[in-house]
């Protein structure tokens, strides 16, 4: 039984790791850059809504939509300004542009909002729902609920919008999109700031289960890389079944390893992927 | 045909320059630590200039070597000298083996499972207690000074034993970049497919190239665990203060050059230090956040280096009808 509770467990936190991820592997698919500080806009979601949350008295999950706006906002500028001018430039310098972009903004937050973990207290934080044997944390289930419906909005909107359809085009040839009128200087801050937003929006609803401080990114990055590379870098369905595969492995190492051990799996199952997969588990879409 | 004559004279500065300083002071420190990251980079260098493979794992093997030297010269008195032995031949091993699974991964993909591989050795470090000493760390142990012992009662001796390290790292690589194997290594950048054609074993030479690096930096992890007398597994096995530092260091010099990890670690190792200097006074992150600001800067200016500064410069005299 507890087998099947740690799979559950599993799936409801892997659903969240499948949106915050999403962002990561939509700017490589975009654009072919890996953003190393794409965990600090995590942080900046969660710091959003914990602000929203202590100063307007807002439910941290109801403020998931202002962490993405901040961050669209912010990542709209550093596409525009930072990111840009390396499009051409060798990858070792475009991965050491981000990992500046990460210093900049985990040392801004510690400047800003000092060392302190916050945390938030709401009504439904303890509550679980039983389902026969199993149990059901509710916090976990708003979190899952709350990244499915992210999720399938973004899902909506690269299928069905005429901005979805020219970002997909841009990735797959940008010579082309631009023959054909579009703008992808604009797609590229469009996909960028809508990565970094989707992250975001992850960091505030997990708030009710998660502390905030300014280095919380750490915990996430490798998990993050890990999510995109099982799903295949650049393939937003991949990201979905890795978020959900990494949440499972995760929970299962914890039922019999002890729990300083749950990232050493994590690691290991990444680096046999790249090794047998590099293209991913779900195949190549890029 | 006088850049011999140009280098003796830089090492001979370089070797003068620790009497100037306050033996007891914090610059000797800072110069020591410039040193020992120049040859990390250096080392960093063999497979991440010459191999063209950007690995963010290189704190696995400088690791290996702080914890090596360090546990046998805890439980069995072997002195550090032979320690370094040992673990340069342990971190080559942990190269082999990474090396293996990872050496066809290009890129980002390279990066990303060198940087796991690094973070696998800190988790091993953070749990394995009886052996590691666990989070706790470890303190290398007194010992009455001497050379055999490679124990000192003053920094300066560290400071030149970082300066031939780092000229012993700077050797093997221009002797690798200029020889047989580095023309294959060029070959295999230039066009992997083609170097295959022509009968070069791709696979093999990066795999040599991979160890070399693993060994050597190994090696200066004995160098850092003798200068630091303290450590634990987040500090050595550290991605962003170690594996990503030294990539850094290289990249911002000028990767795949010689002079590149020299001129990158003058460069961010003083200026790191500077900024802590300067505003670890005021609030916490102030000195890392100009650093990060400082950082970005340099590479929006020269994404391929400083060395490309001297090109741009010579390009200009030369064009001036200058020489």
């Amino acid at each position: 039984m507890s087998f099947l509770q740690a799979i559950l467990d599993g799936l409801l936190v892997g659903g969240v790791y499948a949106v915050i991820s999403i962002g990561l592997t939509l700017v490589y698919g975009v654009m072919g850059i890996v953003n190393f500080a794409q965990a600090e806009f995590l942080m900046i979601g969660m710091f959003v809504s914990w602000f929203a949350w202590a100063y307007l008295g807002l439910d941290p999950v109801l403020a998931a939509p202002l962490s993405f706006a901040v961050a669209f906002a912010l990542g709209w500028l550093v596409q525009g300004q930072l990111i840009a001018r390396m499009l051409k430039a060798p990858s070792a310098a475009q991965i050491f542009l981000t990992v500046g972009l990460l210093i900049v903004l985990e040392n801004g937050a510690l400047l800003s909002f000092g060392s302190q973990f916050r945390s938030v207290t709401t009504s439904y934080q303890t509550m679980s729902l039983s389902l026969g044997a199993l149990f059901i944390s509710v916090p976990y289930l708003i979190a899952f609920g709350m990244s499915l419906a992210c999720g399938v909005a973004l899902w909506w909107f690269m299928r069905t919008s005429w901005f979805g359809r020219a970002m997909r085009a841009t990735a797959q040839n940008p010579m082309a999109a631009q023959l054909m009128g579009i703008d992808t200087a604009l797609m590229y801050k469009m996909a960028f700031a809508l990565g970094v937003g989707l992250t975001a929006f992850g960091g505030a609803v997990i708030l009710p289960y998660v502390t905030v401080y300014p280095s919380v990114g750490g915990q996430f990055v490798v998990l993050m890389f890990t999510v995109v590379v099982l799903g295949g870098l650049g393939s937003v369905a991949g990201a979905v079944v890795g978020g959900l595969a990494v949440g499972v492995i995760q929970a299962l190492s914890a039922l019999f390893f002890p729990i300083q051990l749950q990232n050493l799996f994590l690691f290991l199952v990444f680096i046999l992927v790249l090794a047998v997969r590099p293209q991913g588990l779900v195949g190549a879409s890029r | 045909m006088k850049r011999w004559m140009l280098v003796v004279l830089v090492i001979v500065a370089a070797a003068l320059l620790p009497l100037a300083l306050n033996p007891t002071g914090y610059w000797i420190r800072v110069l020591t630590f410039t040193l020992l990251f120049a040859a990390m980079a250096q080392a960093w260098n063999l497979i991440g200039g010459l191999a063209n493979q950007t690995s963010l794992g290189h704190a696995a093997f400088f690791g290996i070597g702080a914890y090596t030297s360090t546990i046998l010269l805890l439980k069995f008195g072997i002195s550090p000298w032979i320690g370094m032995i040992a673990g340069g031949a342990l971190g080559g091993l942990a190269a082999f083996i990474i090396a293996i699974p990872t050496m066809r991964l290009q890129g980002h993909y390279f990066a990303l499972a060198t940087l796991a591989f690094g973070e696998v050795m800190r988790v091993i470090a953070n749990v394995w207690t009886p052996l590691t000493g666990g989070p706790g760390g470890l303190s290398v142990p007194f010992v009455p000074p001497s050379f055999a012992a490679y124990s000192f009662k003053q920094l300066l001796p560290h400071t030149y034993i970082a300066l031939i390290a780092l000229i012993i790292v700077t050797v093997i690589f221009e002797v690798i970049r200029r020889g047989a194997m580095g023309y294959r290594l060029r070959a295999i950048k230039e066009n992997p497919a083609a170097a295959e054609v022509i009968g070069i074993d791709t696979t093999k030479v990066k795999l040599q190239t991979a160890v070399i690096s693993g060994v050597l930096m190994a090696m200066l992890g004995t160098l850092y665990a003798q200068v630091a007398v303290f450590f634990d597994p987040d500090t050595v096995f550290s991605a962003a203060a170690i594996s990503i530092r030294v990539a850094l260091i290289a990249i911002l010099g000028g990767v795949g050059t010689p002079i590149g990890p020299i001129l990158g670690a003058l460069f961010i190792i003083p200026v790191e230090e500077l900024m802590n200097d300067l505003f670890s006074a005021g609030a916490a992150g102030l000195s890392q956040l100009i650093f990060g600001v400082i950082l970005i800067a340099v590479i929006l200016w020269r994404p391929r280096g400083f060395i490309t500064v001297f090109d741009a410069l010579i390009a200009r005299l030369s064009s001036r009808g200058v020489r």
